[in-house]
């Protein structure tokens, strides 16, 4: 019994003293907050972003097909661009609606089909819905049928080939509506869904903004740079290779990420995101490891001036230290900072060891 | 048992755990245990249901328990990766009910007049299930008694703020002070409910401590069933008295009163071996950790079986690569071709599991040719390497494995683990 008792004792001086030393303390942290500036300034604002570029793009398509000329297929092709650099930042919320409708899938596979896309063509008739053409379909369908070397003169002179391009479209447009519209009833289950199970929106949100980092990593990048082949090189794999626009569109996805971290809403507002989280748990030093990572990252791209494919062969040291960059802040975020929010990744129960 | 058994087939676990992995991590000196195919996966928990149901109704009691201690321990044996203390446990005491008498008095058996019907029973059979949970809260309580959970409040502090969006008592999780306090008292707890279950006078007061214990654990962490097997299992130390009221209740019946006495059931010789080996085994398994140099946390060798529950928040991030010995060319691996979330993420933290990782991949490609841009390129007994870093109590990630060693070559033994990198506090 007195050696409860004094167990006691020393329980209770314990607390005695870490109360003190914790007088002047941090603020609270709430991940309510951080889901509400997500939703509001962040994720439908970005969705709506990219809805207006998808709209915008099939208005222009429409006027170029009923009036063709080289300067209407450059607005064609400059406002496909938009969208593809728009998508980046509306692609890592793989959650919810978006998960709902494969919403990522259908507008983001890479690389396309091109055989399945002419075979389309040549049919006349087809069914982008099903799963022969989910590698036919989306923004990457799109670089291929925009951008190769008899892109103009198949849109002005076969019907099918325009028709294809305008299927394409209205499709996406019709799975971006849909996202969209999900979205203003979805809110509320977003923003309350705080808890660090598994299935809780802020754990998804965390899984999936480390997923897509990982995605530009591995698929957009260690790929063609034949990281998975064994050091062969893989340009078949890159992604947006007839535009050549496989740099920005990593470079959006990296920078997108960045921002997603600190919580930047579309305004330029830096709102409550991950850093604020990470000090607010007194990891100021890992918070300032993993952005100065981004920046680090972000600013790494003014050695390219060319395509992805052309770097490849001519500056594939600079594509490796890139690479190994992206790779090293996997660590940091996947490892570090997942760590420090407490989230489970996995999805049953268990006791801890 | 049974409300397990029944959570684990309805939230669809048999599939996930069981069907859906295509490689399992055994156990040291169990390898030769095997999953069965494709559905019959469900065998063994259906066996492990009508065996739970038989146990607790006392019906041919002997052969229900049997089949219940060896279901429920083949499925435990069949992947590390599900290793849970708890489960331990209960592979523990069902291997103890094997030989107690638990179906003499209230069970079918003795309502049917399978086996004569016995009010008393020897004194060990109860002590040595006292004894079991003693073992349990006991080293529980011994493992805490590290600095991380000490004085840093480590793991919990991380566990407890992630619950700061609840109502009322949310707040106060983000306080360092509530970590300190949560820590402190679960280590009070575990060293010493044992002696004041044992007391008669503050064993009323210990078991409101075991409820409300086990109840807070239930809601804030994930541990499924455990805090109720041990909310009930923590009766035994009650007197037989109280055991007859309870059971007077439920039953409507009147009956003589029973009585604990030493009475000699058969070879004492043999019980009293036996019952030495089981429990210095108990006694010595949990301190075998200290034949290994470095961090416990760290390399985990000696931690399984040994009731440390709860004591790390340890994350892993690891690259694996292939190396082909001929041309010297790598490649990286695909995260998750060849295992579960579950699977992946307990893998990379722990060592003993990366081995048998390395050796799952290297009989995957070993042989193996790829086509690159038309190219076959065979490959041939490659190495494999890894690049693993790990996170442990909120400390900064740390590199677990270097890249640069063949994994391969590494035995999955019960020696030191030096290939591991070295542990900075």
């Amino acid at each position: 019994m007195k050696r409860i008792i004094f167990g006691i004792l020393i329980g209770t001086l314990v607390f005695v003293t870490a109360c003190n030393k914790d007088k002047n303390k941090k603020e609270d942290f709430d991940k309510a907050a951080l889901l509400q500036n997500f939703a509001d300034n962040i994720i439908q604002p970005r969705y709506a972003d990219f809805k207006t570029k998808i709209d915008s793009l099939e208005i222009l398509f429409t006027a170029f097909q009923t009036n063709p000329s080289t300067d209407a297929f450059e607005d064609v092709k400059s406002q496909w661009k938009a969208c593809y650099l728009s998508f980046q930042r509306v692609k890592t919320f793989d959650f919810g609606p978006a998960m709902n409708t494969g919403f990522k899938g259908a507008i983001g596979t890479f690389p396309t089909d091109t055989t399945q896309i002419s075979s389309n063509i040549t049919a006349g008739t087809y069914n982008l819905a099903t799963a022969t053409n989910a590698d036919a379909v989306g923004l990457a369908a799109l670089d291929y049928l925009f951008f190769n070397s008899n892109a103009y003169s198949n849109l002005t002179s076969n019907a099918t080939y325009g028709q294809y391009c305008s299927d394409v479209i209205q499709k996406m447009k019709a799975e971006t509506d849909a996202v969209v519209s999900a979205w203003s009833s979805f809110k509320s289950t977003f923003t309350a869904s705080t808890g660090n199970e598994s299935t809780s929106m802020f754990s998804m949100l965390v899984n999936d903004f480390c997923q897509d980092w990982e995605e530009a990593k591995a698929a957009k990048l260690g790929i063609p740079l034949g990281k998975y082949s064994l050091g062969i090189q893989r340009p078949e794999y890159i992604e947006a290779r007839y535009s050549g626009y496989s740099l920005p569109i990593l470079k959006a996805s990296l920078k997108s990420i960045a921002e997603i971290y600190s919580g930047i809403g579309i305004n330029g507002q830096d709102g409550v995101g991950f850093d604020d989280y990470l000090i607010a748990l007194k990891k100021e030093s890992l918070n300032s490891v993993i952005k100065d990572k981004f920046r680090e990252i972000d600013s790494s791209f003014y050695v390219f001036n060319s395509s992805l494919e052309l770097e490849l062969t001519q500056n594939p040291v600079a594509l490796e230290d890139l690479f190994n960059a992206i790779s090293q802040q996997v660590v940091y975020i996947k490892t570090d900072m997942t760590a420090s929010f407490g989230i489970l990744i996995t999805y049953q129960d268990n006791d801890g060891d | 048992m049974l409300i397990g058994t029944s959570r684990f087939i309805l939230n669809g676990w048999v599939q996930k755990l069981y069907i859906e992995p295509t490689f399992f991590f055994p156990f040291l000196g169990f390898e030769w245990v095997k999953p069965l195919p494709g559905n019959w996966m469900f065998l063994p928990f259906i066996l492990l249901f009508v065996s739970a149901l038989f146990f607790m109704l006392g019906f041919f009691y002997r052969i229900a328990s049997v089949v219940l201690f060896l279901s429920f321990t083949y499925i435990e044996l069949l992947d590390k990766t599900n290793y849970l203390n708890h489960y331990y446990f209960v592979s523990l005491v069902a291997f103890l009910m094997l030989f107690l008498p638990a179906n003499r008095y209230c069970s079918l058996d003795a309502h049917l007049n399978l086996t004569p019907k016995q009010f008393l029973i020897s004194k060990w059979n109860i002590g040595i299930l006292k004894f079991q949970l003693g073992i349990v809260y006991f080293f529980a309580g011994i493992a805490k008694l590290n600095s991380d959970w000490l004085f840093d409040a480590n793991p919990l502090k991380i566990w407890l703020q992630a619950h700061h969006h609840l109502p009322l008592v949310g707040k106060l999780l983000q306080q360092e002070w509530v970590a300190f306090a949560f820590s402190w008292t679960g280590c009070i707890y575990d060293l010493f409910i044992v002696v004041l279950l044992f007391n008669k006078f503050t064993r009323p007061f210990a078991y409101i401590f075991v409820v409300v214990f086990h109840f807070v654990t239930w809601y804030l962490f994930p541990i499924g069933v455990f805090p109720w097997v041990m909310i009930f299992s923590t009766l035994i130390f009650f007197s037989p008295n109280f055991h007859e009221r309870i059971l007077q209740f439920l039953t409507k019946e009147k009956m003589q009163t029973l009585s604990q006495k030493m009475i000699p059931s058969f070879n004492k010789k043999i019980v009293s071996t036996a019952l030495i080996l089981f429990v210095s085994f108990q006694i010595l398994v949990p301190f075998r950790y200290l034949a290994y140099d470095g961090d416990l946390f760290w390399h985990e060798q000696g931690f399984r079986f040994s009731w440390r529950v709860m004591l790390m928040h340890k994350e892993g991030y690891g690259r694996f690569f292939i190396v082909d010995s001929r041309t010297k060319r790598e490649m990286e691996l695909p995260q998750q071709q060849f295992l579960t979330p579950i699977q992946l993420d307990q893998m990379l933290t722990q060592p003993d599991m990366i081995l048998q990782y390395a050796q799952i991949l290297y009989k995957e490609y070993n042989g193996k040719t790829f086509y690159v841009a038309g190219l076959p390129l065979k490959i041939d007994k490659p190495e494999i390497q890894a690049e693993i870093y790990v996170t442990l109590n909120g400390r900064p990630s740390q590199l677990f494995v270097r890249k640069g060693k063949n994994l391969v070559t590494i035995k999955n033994d019960l020696k030191n683990r030096i290939w591991l990198e070295e542990f900075k506090k």
